[in-house]
């Protein structure tokens, strides 16, 4: 199992708090929504968790892919 | 009996019609008698299997889902039988794509074989309970529907039918969507967590599925079910239905069994013209492609192109291909529920792009950047069908666009018709 970062998309209201703990994973698109590609290394497993817990409208989860 | 049944989907009299073609399986010796007697008659009584056997009934005949990913309707049933005990059954009708009547042929013709694959699905999961997900914006066909399952009522079916009706609109028919409306919330997608065979309708496992898939199921099951076996290809057997757009409006729905030839399944001027595969969410083939390619999702995956729900969309005469291409993408922009940043900013930014490369602006780079951006960022796949169409014309179109970029346009010369080109 990989952890992986997944955006609910309906809830997520752009402006990139979760950009501004993450930059390594995340960047911003040019309306100012989060682009999140590729697997969580281990290492930034915390700093993703934080990053969802910043989500003021808990659009980002860290999710288990296989 | 007939070989062309003509129908009307939005029911009433005045609205569009649509032929509806004779053919092996699904839509054989159709007549204007879609009554439960006389398909029990033809169909035989309903089988009455397990679980174990239907699985592997679907499996050995590589039954596929028909809505548009070909996903294996086996591994879906199997999971959502080993995902819980309290499963539902969805049979979906509504088909989102505009384009797409294949779902409204059969509920207008044969609406028990469709009745009757989810009653399989049911007695095998174990569940009294089928959920039919009705098209709001064919009143024609939710009737035909309505009527057939009070028949089955009336002729002392125990199962408890629950019928729904989608909001009109593309994406009202996407899975999530008709999950949110059986669960009486907004009839629009949301974010998927899992897939609806392990958590769908009330966190149940759901097998959800459309019309065609459904009918494949009790064809496989019913009474001359040996010969659908063995048609189609070793691959790929049985058939599948196609909507084909027609040059006077009138679509016509046509079931081919795998591995027929395109030459077989279109005329001869339309094969040497663009054709849009798979629905305004699917991939242009060139000029002449399909000439050589048969029937076949294998087949057609190795050109590039998708099959989908089976929507096919000849270019009509006179018209071009990046001018189509751009009134499809404003349409598809239209249609999104504007609910996920890319796909509500996206979209709209996308529809400018080839609006520019039909007016002669070489934006291609930046349509091609804006197809890559709003791909897989949404809470459907609209987004990413429209890319997919928008990104199969920059591939197959670059001299036509390199056309525009000069102020010309090849097609609207080839056929000179009469009349200035509608650039805006
Ligand atoms: S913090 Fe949340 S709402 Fe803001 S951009 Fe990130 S995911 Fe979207
Ligand atoms: S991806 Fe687009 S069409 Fe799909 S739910 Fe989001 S906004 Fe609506």
């Amino acid at each position: 199992m990989t952890a992986r970062l997944r955006v609910d998309w309906p809830a997520c209201q752009g402006r990139g708090l979760c950009f501004e703990v993450l930059p390594e994973l995340i960047s911003l698109d040019e309306w100012g929504y989060p682009v999140v590609e590729g697997e969580v290394p281990r290492e930034l497993l915390g700093l993703a968790r934080e990053a969802a817990r910043t989500c003021p409208t808990l659009a980002l989860r860290v999710v288990d892919a296989p | 009996m007939n070989p062309v049944l003509r129908v009307r989907p939005s029911g009433g009299p005045g609205g569009p019609l649509l032929d509806v073609r004779s053919g092996p399986f699904l839509l054989r010796d159709l007549v204007a008698d879609p009554s439960l007697g006389r398909h029990r008659h033809r169909a035989g009584p309903l089988a009455r299997p397990s679980l174990h056997g239907l699985v592997e009934d679907l499996a050995g005949a590589d039954v596929r889902g028909r809505g548009g990913a070909g996903f294996p309707f086996a591994t879906k049933l199997r999971t959502a039988a080993e995902a819980g005990r309290r499963r539902e059954v969805v049979v979906n009708v509504s088909e989102g794509e505009p384009a797409s009547f294949k779902d409204a042929a059969l509920a207008l013709t044969r609406p028990h074989l469709v009745l009757d694959g989810a009653a399989l699905c049911a007695r095998a999961l174990g569940t009294r309970r089928v959920h039919v997900v009705l098209p709001g914006d064919r009143p024609g066909v939710a009737a035909a529907l309505r009527r057939a399952v009070a028949e089955r009522v009336q002729d002392g079916e125990r199962l408890r039918w629950r019928l729904h009706t989608t909001d009109p609109g593309f994406v009202a028919g996407q899975g999530r969507a008709v999950i949110e409306l059986l669960s009486g919330r907004p009839n629009l997608p949301v974010t998927a967590w899992a897939p609806e065979a392990r958590a769908g309708y009330r966190g149940r496992p759901t097998l959800l599925s459309n019309a065609e898939t459904f009918a494949h199921v009790a064809l496989l099951l019913g009474a001359g079910s040996a010969s659908y076996r063995t048609s189609g290809t070793a691959d790929e057997p049985g058939s599948r239905l196609l909507t084909i757009g027609g040059e006077s409006g009138r679509p016509v729905v046509v079931e081919a069994t795998h591995g027929t030839p395109w030459r077989d399944l279109l005329d001869e001027p339309v094969l040497d013209r663009p054709v849009l595969v798979g629905g305004y969410h699917g991939t242009w083939a060139a000029p002449g492609a399909l000439r050589d390619l048969t029937l076949s999702r294998t087949g057609m995956a190795a050109a590039g192109l998708t099959l989908g729900a089976g929507v096919v969309l000849p270019l009509a005469a006179g018209d071009c291909p990046v001018h189509r291409t751009a009134a499809v993408t404003a349409y598809l922009a239209g249609q999104s529920a504007g609910r996920c940043g890319p796909c509500r900013n996206g979209l709209p930014a996308l529809t400018d792009g080839v609006r520019a490369l039909d007016e002669g602006v070489d934006v291609s780079a930046r349509v091609g950047e804006l197809t890559r951006t709003v791909t897989g960022r949404g809470a459907c796949a609209h987004p990413d069908g429209t890319a997919r169409m928008v990104r199969s014309m920059l591939a197959l179109f670059g001299e036509e666009l390199d056309a525009h970029a000069a102020g010309d346009c090849t097609y609207r010369h080839a056929d000179a018709l009469p009349g200035p080109r509608s650039r805006r």
